[in-house]
């Protein structure tokens, strides 16, 4: 039997988003726009769902006078990732 | 890039495409690596001078200090200027991080034992301090070296070592470290651990 794709993870910048901090240990949210190729607001919209599920964590600063929004998985965001990996897998037959 | 929803096909490109993305290799530059090897090639000079100057006198090896106090805040300042820059802190970056933190620490720590030992019993071990340095550091920066597959660090790195290797070997033979041949050597060594691969990885981020 198929497992169900999480919904959270099924979007295409969530999933994005979930990709590369699954690849890195933190990241701002520049970085996150320019490699998801994003428009900041949407980009917002969608960090902060995966903020409230519990899947990253959010972390506001100051860089000089600029404001700087660090992003990084937490471990159950990693598990959901791992999960959605492996239900994709037999979506996929591999 | 857009919200929407993904056949699995699609999910699985994102996926592969974002790992692509995030493999570049981020080095940095070598800023924070210059200013520890210009930094410890002055207080080596400055001690080789006074030493010299003053005729073996051993308090001037408390220039030492001027190391960890400067470098130890000047580097945490430049890490957070260098990683705004980078906007990304890699799992390479942490490793690195620590190995260094990890390096410094204990090479203040035998600065340390140093000063209680000469305080103690009036005898003079800098040259174990030296010793020490000049294993510890080339292993950190080998190491560093390898993980990040930048040759230039693991070279300097194995010249370090070599020159820490001939200091151990000096000081079990005893062969007396003169202030005159063994100064110059040990900021010949810092010269090809920190200044030289300094520069060539400011080079190769001015390239990027």
């Amino acid at each position: 039997m198929m497992k169900e794709l999480n919904p959270l993870l099924h979007s295409q910048l969530r999933l994005a988003v979930m990709s590369i901090l699954m690849n890195v240990d933190e990241a701002d949210f520049v970085y996150l726009k320019e490699k998801t190729e994003s428009t900041a607001g949407n980009l917002s919209v969608q960090l902060d769902k995966l903020s409230t599920a519990g899947y990253i964590s959010i972390e506001k600063g100051m860089s000089g006078k600029r404001p700087r929004t660090i992003c990084s998985i937490t471990p159950e965001g990693r598990e959901a990732f791992e999960e959605y990996v492996d239900a994709l897998k037999t979506y996929l037959n591999l | 890039m857009e919200e929407r929803k993904l056949t699995e096909k699609e999910s699985l490109e994102v996926i592969t495409s974002m790992i692509a993305r995030t493999k570049e290799r981020y080095i940095g530059d070598g800023r924070i690596m210059l200013m520890w090897g210009y930094l410890v090639t002055l207080v080596a000079i400055a001690v080789w001078v006074m030493l010299v100057a003053s005729r073996g006198q051993n308090s001037w090896n408390y220039l030492w200090f001027a190391i960890p106090v400067i470098g130890g805040i000047a580097t945490p300042i430049m890490a957070r200027r260098e990683q705004r820059k980078k906007g990304v802190k890699t799992f390479s970056d942490k490793i690195t991080s620590r190995l260094w933190t990890i390096a410094g620490l204990s090479e203040f720590l035998a600065m340390i034992v140093c000063v209680c030992i000469q305080f103690s019993t009036g005898i003079s071990c800098w040259s174990a301090m030296l010793a020490y340095t000049l294993i510890a550091m080339p292993v950190t920066e080998i190491a560093q070296g390898l993980f990040i597959d930048e040759k230039s660090l693991t070279a300097g790195g194995i010249i370090g070592l070599a020159v820490g290797i001939v200091t151990v070997c000096c000081i079990a033979a005893p062969i007396p470290l003169g202030v005159d041949w063994f100064m110059p050597m040990f900021i010949i060594a810092f010269a090809a651990m920190m200044i030289i691969p300094g520069h060539i990885l400011n080079r190769k981020a001015t390239k990027e």
